[in-house]
């Protein structure tokens, strides 16, 4: 149970309607990118296998739609996530002002087991729209939300272009591992006290 | 049920005339000897009960109701079932099939048992085995009442449990139970394959008898009659068939509902069978076997998904399908029909071109769909935008006033300016999702492609202008999804919002902020599949998956993203003719989980894989069986199904508590 558990790492991305959720999943892990993507009803998650230090994951992205109306289906989706990604248009101020709002509410929905520490990354999505000429939030703006907010890692990406998505989601990874021995502490099942510690340590290494 | 309707007995001519022959008819017993005073002022009805049905066809909605009773004559107990008159809910079930089947004064003492069938799903049912090996129909008890009727018995004759089958009651029995049992199910084979025997004593009356025989002979040769020509007869050596007949005959007797329901289901099982060995040469494949492994289990029934389906790759065992025996013995829906087409049509309307018989309408658009080129019109009146009792003329009335009335309401946001938009944050929040989500809307159909498409436009104003008609629930995603195929077929602009507009009458409450009509609807949904699919249930509740979100999808947009466009332009007409329920979408769903239970289960889906499994399956699903499996699901859920879906659960009409309740909360404000 518990190497079956460590060897998945769930990672939920969350934003606003149309800021490139569904875009930037499909660009890591198929690396294509779609003007023809359809609003996202429900829920639905693609999975990338990843290799980080000599050892195998399987990444399991989670895309969820993005209209705050159908924030109350969290609950069933977020439950176990190791990382969680704040996705917004830097182009749209609004979205950038809905992250805080994603926030809480994704703390509020899966209550991981220490909220204070639970990984976040924030992606500033659609740099290459109209050359960057129609951008509204700036990334001085961002980083400086993301650092208040317990220095949350911050990315800068065009789904479209594929540009730095991947170097986010090797942090997003990174970041989701790190998460995982101390939630497999908060496992009852987890009585092996030997296995438990040895987890801690792989933990440490990153 | 309908009280004025209900033929009573006490004053009815004909059965004065039954019961005298039926007095008549069991001189022979013992026991007649005993109740040989047919004195109508003797007889004492112990027990009685309505809604006690017989099903004379394989469907459930084909079904003779009446009454039953016992009736204390003397020292006798005598049992008679007898239809209701001038019900008949099907034009096929003539007064003749009604007196074929009519129980006229058994006594108990020609009753040799009496097989109790309690289904987790469907009714309860009664075999009435009689001394001579023969049997009743089963009495479906519509609304319950087996355990008394059976108390009541027992309170009259001697009745005793068989030691072999806690479900049967023996009467009258002093021998060995066991021994009594088991002969009783032995048949003569000469009586299984449709020949009269003079062993057909059990019988009230001689009329009948002859009714009977008459009714055997036609049952063969219409039953040879209806085999199709391209579908092979099944030899008479096959075993599975004789078998069959054999597990129904046992318990009842050769009505053309055994008949009928046996040669069905083996018809579409070989009809399956042999395309597939037509096409593989191989032919005594997977399939071959499982028909054989059929056959040699005696009870082990049909498997309802598909003969061909794929078999799980794990090796885990899969409870059974426990829907899949009452099948057999009950409903099975009826093959699809070509679509509504325009000649068809016009014998819908009158002269003025009202709807005559919006009934008759629907159950035809609910078994055949709608011709595309008649859609616009029909929709309009399915979606109720059009009454069925209107004429042209109003009509096209209505479509002038309700043009206007949309231009008045579009114009309210239209007369916006942008320096009144900069200070309205709400429009200008909606109006950006409205922008984002009809782009990303169908645009790979004609219809929708390209840039600057003007339906495109259309569906972005339409959007627009519905969230100003009902500000409360404005712009919710998915709402573009709906919107598409009903702009798609209505063409016009005004058309489509009113018609539009109809449908979210219904589905509003998809989409509201707490999300209620969606939450009600995925919990009617695991209550029916908890009554349909016991083991299915247990499942999803062991693997934390009764939260049904995995059929989010599918409910919040009517399977809009699980069928190609012209498919979900025909499952929307037949779910909103609300013919067998207003809620067979939830049918729908069971169907699809059924066909793929086994695979679920089999390769033990958690949450998340069961969620992208199901999510895969769009573009895979075969609609035409998935809507007989349904129609056959929500027959057979029947009126127990109906009561586990709470009131006002989309797509109903909100009940008007709902609506009181918020004028009192307006009330407050």
């Amino acid at each position: 149970m518990a190497s079956r558990r460590r060897m998945l790492l769930k990672v939920i991305i969350l934003g606003d309607s149309g800021v490139g959720k569904t875009s930037l999943m499909n660009q890591y892990v198929n690396r294509k990118f779609s003007n023809q993507y359809k609003a996202t009803i429900g829920a639905d998650f693609l999975t990338k296998e990843i290799q980080f230090e000599d050892r195998l994951f399987t990444l399991q992205i989670w895309d969820t739609a993005g209209q705050e109306r159908f924030q109350s289906l969290g609950v069933a989706f977020y439950r176990g996530a190791d990382c969680c990604v704040l996705v917004h248009d830097v182009n749209v101020k609004k979205s950038f002002d809905s992250l805080n709002n994603w926030r809480e509410e994704f703390l509020i929905q899966a209550s991981p087991s220490d909220p204070e520490n639970f990984p976040f990354v924030v992606l500033g999505n659609k740099i290459d729209v109209d050359g960057g000429n129609s951008r509204v939030v700036s990334e001085k703006k961002a980083k400086a939300w993301c650092a208040s907010k317990g220095n949350i890692p911050y990315f800068e990406t065009s789904a479209k272009e594929g540009f730095n998505v991947e170097a986010a989601f090797e942090c997003i990874a990174k970041n989701a591992l790190k998460n995982e021995p101390e939630e497999e502490m908060y496992i009852p099942d987890t009585i092996d006290v030997a296995r438990a510690r040895q987890q801690k340590s792989s933990g440490c290494e990153c | 049920m309908h009280e004025t309707d209900i033929h009573d007995l006490s004053d009815d001519a004909d059965y004065a005339a039954a019961s005298k022959q039926g007095s008549s008819s069991v001189t022979r017993s013992d026991s007649s000897k005993r109740s040989s005073s047919s004195e109508p002022e003797d007889a004492q009805i112990v027990y009685l009960k309505d809604n006690v049905s017989i099903h004379p066809t394989q469907y459930a909605t084909e079904r003779i109701g009446g009454r039953l009773k016992l009736i204390k004559q003397g020292s006798s107990l005598v049992m008679t079932w007898i239809p209701y008159k001038g019900q008949s809910s099907n034009p096929r079930l003539s007064e003749k099939d009604k007196n074929l089947y009519t129980i006229r004064a058994v006594p108990f003492s020609d009753i040799q048992s009496i097989r109790r069938h309690i289904p987790t799903i469907g009714w309860q049912y009664v075999i009435v085995v009689l001394s001579s090996g023969l049997a009743f129909p089963p009495l479906y008890f519509y609304s319950g009442g087996v355990r008394e009727f059976l108390a009541t018995i027992k309170q009259h004759v001697v009745i005793v449990r068989s030691s072999e089958d806690a479900n049967v009651f023996l009467v009258n029995n002093f021998q060995d139970p066991l021994q009594r049992t088991l002969s009783s199910l032995e048949l003569p084979r000469s009586l299984a394959n449709g020949t009269p025997s003079s062993s057909f004593r059990g019988s009230p009356s001689p009329s009948d008898n002859n009714n009977q025989e008459t009714q055997l002979d036609t049952v063969n040769t219409s039953g040879s009659g209806q085999q199709n020509n391209n579908r092979q007869r099944q030899k008479t050596q096959d075993p599975a068939r004789d078998l069959s007949i054999q597990v129904l005959e046992k318990f009842s007797l050769v009505t053309r509902f055994a008949r009928e329901t046996t040669s069905q289901l083996f018809r579409d099982s070989l009809v399956d069978g042999q395309g597939q060995s037509q096409s593989q040469s191989q032919g005594q494949g997977q399939n071959e076997r499982r028909r054989n492994n059929w056959a040699s289990k005696d009870h082990k029934p049909l498997e309802m998904a598909p003969i061909d389906a794929p078999i799980a790759p794990k090796d885990v065992p899969v409870p059974s399908d426990p829907l899949e025996f009452d099948k057999l013995s009950l409903v099975w829906g009826k093959p699809r029909q070509h679509p509504l087409g325009v000649e068809e049509w016009s014998n819908f309307l009158d002269y003025e071109g009202r709807i005559m018989d919006p009934d008759a309408l629907k159950k035809r658009i609910f078994y055949g769909g709608v011709e595309h080129n008649l859609r616009k019109e029909v929709w309009a009146f399915l979606l109720g935008y059009y009454s069925y009792d209107s004429t042209y003329a109003e009509r096209e009335y209505v479509v002038s006033v309700k043009t206007s009335e949309y231009m008045t309401i579009k114009n309210q946001w239209q007369s916006i300016s942008p320096e009144q938009a900069k200070r309205f944050t709400k429009f200008r929040e909606r109006k950006g999702l409205i922008e984002k989500d009809v782009v990303r809307t169908d645009r790979s159909l004609s219809f929708y492609e390209g840039d600057d498409n003007p339906n495109v436009r259309l569906l972005h104003d339409i959007l627009l202008t519905y969230s100003f008609y009902n500000f409360d629930l404005g712009y919710c995603q998915g709402m573009s999804d709906l919107l598409s195929p009903i702009l798609f077929i209505m063409k016009d602009e005004s058309e489509a919002f009113w018609c539009f507009v109809s449908l979210m009458e219904r589905l509003g409450p998809n989409f509201n902020r707490d999300q209620n009509g969606m939450h009600s609807q995925l919990f009617a949904l695991s209550k029916l599949v908890e009554l349909l699919d016991s083991p299915l249930h247990n499942y999803f509740k062991q693997n934390d998956c009764l939260n049904y979100f995995f059929c989010f999808r599918w409910i919040l947009i009517q399977f809009k993203r699980e069928f190609e466009y012209d498919k979900t332009l025909r499952l929307w007409e037949v779910l909103w003719t609300h013919y067998l329920s207003e809620h067979l979408h939830l049918y729908v769903c069971i169907a699809i989980l059924k066909r793929q239970r086994g695979k679920i289960m089999g390769e033990e889906m958690d949450f998340d894989t069961l969620l992208k499994f199901i999510n895969e399956l769009s573009g895979q699903i075969e609609l035409d069986p998935i809507l007989r499996d349904a129609e056959a699901l929500c027959v057979c859920a029947g009126e127990n199904g109906a009561g586990l879906i709470p009131p006002g659960t989309p797509p109903a009409l909100p009940i008007p508590e709902a609506s009181m309740y918020q004028q009192q909360d307006d009330e407050v404000l």
